[in-house]
């Protein structure tokens, strides 16, 4: 007998009554996600944006609030100055992000492991979280919101999502990236006498240029 | 695998002659206990979510089965290879195997308790191969050459300055202050090239995802995204019990569990790891394993220590209870301290060898109020007694004593006026809210303070809460 057939068969042991049909055990599941709004907070802003960046703000996330995506290079070049940073940045390779005019930065699209500054796009911000989602792919490396020092995300405001479970049913049936990661400010530790210390080992500034309104 | 080398008694002796441990767990647990209360009356509706997150974790173990062959099936569709155990050893070989296989010389880990309890560390150990742990916690634990003695902060036992210590001798260059910021960025800078060169990178599981596939890690440091995505393999080893319907369950869940870990509402990174890099994908590894672990949880299905199977590994309950903030988690001798460590380490290690571990509770109750799936520690720590009285693992000095309680256990009234007098009496002997020794329980309290009774019995308490409770959870329920 395989460990396999082993556990599965001792959790059926365990079961006084047969296992109940597949669409019984679905419907019980999905009844459990009923009257989402009785168990999870309620917002304080009325206003979607507004609640995102208070939650965010909360965390030590800073923001830039832009018309466009055009404005993006002016506002990086704004916060690598403000900063006293070299005028370098890891680039995600994404067309949205390489159409930009970058004359007066030096983009590239490799993340060095000490990699001081890096700009990539969030899929969506979640207002009850303060979170922003990326998913891994193709012109999506995990890796740029990892290493750098520095992580400044570009966030539509059109794609701000009330709940966490708005995101969970965007996802729901779709296929699955192979990381699909929340980032809820920058990195931080309180692993030495409880004291909070921000850019463990990931980035220890998370900046969000938000774009429209 | 983890039985205590000593006894339980010797080792809570020991610690509590340790001023500078008790100064290091107060800092953590006071802290944890703060946080904790602020972000669970920010949301008033905890109580409504608890009771939901203890049915989705009911749903789940009353179909386990069923959820377990749906995780399995979507994550091989997503590519990955899922392996099952039965025990720790299974799991050590399975895992082992993989790294041999792989050629690994370099193993990055990002902290997983079920690791520790099935001895993944020494495995690597024997098996040749480095091994290097990359949350901070247990960078200072592995560098002490120790074990965890907490859930979520493995290294709350150790002051800043020891810490100073370790890194000094440890990091090249070593940091130039003992302060923890820059202790925290010269492990930073430390552990960078390993996470870049590592060949295999290991994590556990906050939840297995059975509709997708996906496994969720939920960290604050960034370290589990670097020790998965650069090796080329990623192996996660998980408990069986892990398992959730759907990533909005897992949500859920994540509510209860940030807040009452932490007190923050949401972890830095909550990630879903799904399948191996895909083609195309810019970063991330070739093969994926998954190693599904019973050890011991099948056997809590068929018995009274079901219950236990809903637990989210909060640390709540340890940060809340007085024996644990007296003596550490290291005193307990287990992979699990505090409460849920006495309940579990007995399934783990065997009742013989860890019966001290039910007693060693002053059944306040803590625990179980702030436990976010509502699990019933007192009375599951009463039924390993009762067990052990039963299995005859009990001294004769204490199957006597156990005798004259139950006899006025059988007579509520005996017992409930013996113990009322009783605290009354004890509210004399009380300084700043403990007590340090008492007449008739000497024995116990030379190693560990009880708390200064309120002046009125915990049960008597316990009602006039209750009573104040049900209606606020009646009007939850109407909303
Ligand atoms: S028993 Fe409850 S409080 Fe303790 S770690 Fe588990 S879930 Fe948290």
């Amino acid at each position: 007998m395989s460990a396999r057939d082993r556990i599965l068969a001792a959790i059926r042991a365990a079961r006084p009554a047969p296992l109940p049909p597949a669409e019984a055990i679905a419907a019980e599941a999905a009844a459990l996600l009923d009257a989402p709004e009785s168990v999870r907070p309620r917002p304080v802003e009325a206003v979607l944006a507004a609640e995102f960046v208070r939650k965010a703000s909360a965390l030590g996330t800073s923001f830039d609030h832009l018309p466009d995506r055009a404005a993006i290079p002016l506002a990086v070049k704004r916060y690598l100055d403000t900063h006293g940073l070299p005028p370098a940045l890891a680039l995600q390779p994404a067309p949205a992000l390489a159409a930009l005019d970058w004359t007066d930065i030096d983009t590239h699209d490799a993340v060095a492991p000490d990699q001081t500054a890096a700009l990539g796009l969030a899929l969506w911000g979640i207002a009850e979280t303060g979170s922003l989602v990326i998913h891994s792919g193709a012109d999506a490396p995990i890796l740029l919101s990892f290493l750098p020092l520095h992580h400044i995300v570009v966030l539509e405001e059109r794609s701000l999502l009330p709940h966490l479970e708005d995101y969970a049913a965007r996802m729901a049936g779709q296929p699955q990236p192979r990381n699909a990661i929340l980032i809820t400010g920058p990195s931080g530790t309180t692993d030495i006498e409880g004291s909070y210390v921000r850019g463990a080992h990931g980035p220890g500034f998370l900046h969000i240029l938000m774009i429209g309104g | 695998m983890n039985a205590p080398q000593q006894g339980f008694k010797e080792r809570a002796d020991a610690e509590l002659k340790n001023a500078v441990l008790k100064i290091a767990i107060d800092r953590t647990t006071g802290n944890a206990e703060r946080k904790r209360a602020v972000a669970v009356a920010a949301f008033p509706e905890f109580q409504a979510a608890r009771a939901r997150g203890r049915a989705i974790k009911d749903h789940v173990i009353a179909h386990l089965d069923h959820y377990l062959e749906m995780f399995e099936r979507n994550a091989t569709a997503a590519g990955a290879t899922v392996h099952w155990a039965s025990d720790d050893a299974e799991a050590r070989a399975i895992i082992t195997r993989i790294c041999l296989e792989a050629d690994a010389k370099l193993v990055t880990r990002a902290k997983s308790m079920l690791g520790e309890e099935i001895g993944l560390p020494h495995a690597l150990a024997d098996a040749g191969i480095e091994r290097v742990e990359t949350d901070l916690a247990e960078h200072i634990i592995q560098l002490a050459g120790e074990r965890p003695s907490h859930i979520v902060w493995p290294a709350m036992h150790r002051t800043r300055e020891q810490v100073a210590i370790l890194f000094k001798e440890a990091h090249h260059p070593p940091p130039a202050a003992d302060d923890p910021a820059t202790m925290v960025q010269s492990a930073r800078r430390e552990l960078r090239a390993k996470f870049l060169g590592a060949d295999v990178g290991i994590s556990g599981a906050n939840f297995l995802v059975a509709d997708t596939g996906a496994t969720c890690t939920v960290t604050n440091e960034g370290n589990a995204e670097l020790t998965t995505t650069p090796p080329r393999i990623h192996i996660v080893t998980a408990g069986i019990e892990k398992l959730v319907p759907s990533t909005a369950h897992a949500f859920a869940l994540l509510r209860l569990l940030v807040r009452s870990a932490t007190g923050g509402e949401m972890t830095q990174y909550t990630t879903f790891h799904c399948g191996p890099k895909r083609p195309g994908d810019a970063d991330g590894p070739e093969e994926m394993h998954i190693v599904l672990v019973d050890n011991g949880r099948t056997r809590m299905l068929a018995d009274e220590f079901r219950p236990m199977l809903r637990c989210i590994r909060c640390g709540a309950c340890m940060n809340h209870c007085v024996v644990y903030r007296q003596i550490g988690g290291h005193a307990y001798g287990g992979t699990y301290p505090g409460p849920m460590g006495a309940v579990l380490t007995p399934v783990l290690d065997g009742l013989a060898q860890s019966r001290d571990l039910p007693h060693a509770c002053t059944m306040n109750g803590r625990c179980a109020e702030v436990c976010p799936v509502e699990i019933p520690l007192p009375t599951l720590l009463r039924a390993w007694r009762t067990r052990s009285w039963r299995e005859r693992l009990e001294p004769r000095s204490v199957r006597a004593a156990l005798g004259l309680w139950a006899m006025a256990a059988r007579r509520p009234w005996l017992y409930r006026l013996g113990s009322r007098i009783g605290v009354r009496a004890l509210r004399l002997f009380g300084r700043r809210g403990w007590i340090g020794s008492l007449p008739l329980v000497g024995g116990w309290t030379a190693y560990r303070d009880l708390p200064r009774p309120s002046g009125r019995t915990f049960m008597e308490q316990y009602r006039a809460g209750q009573a104040g409770r049900a209606g606020q959870t009646g009007r939850e329920a109407r909303k």
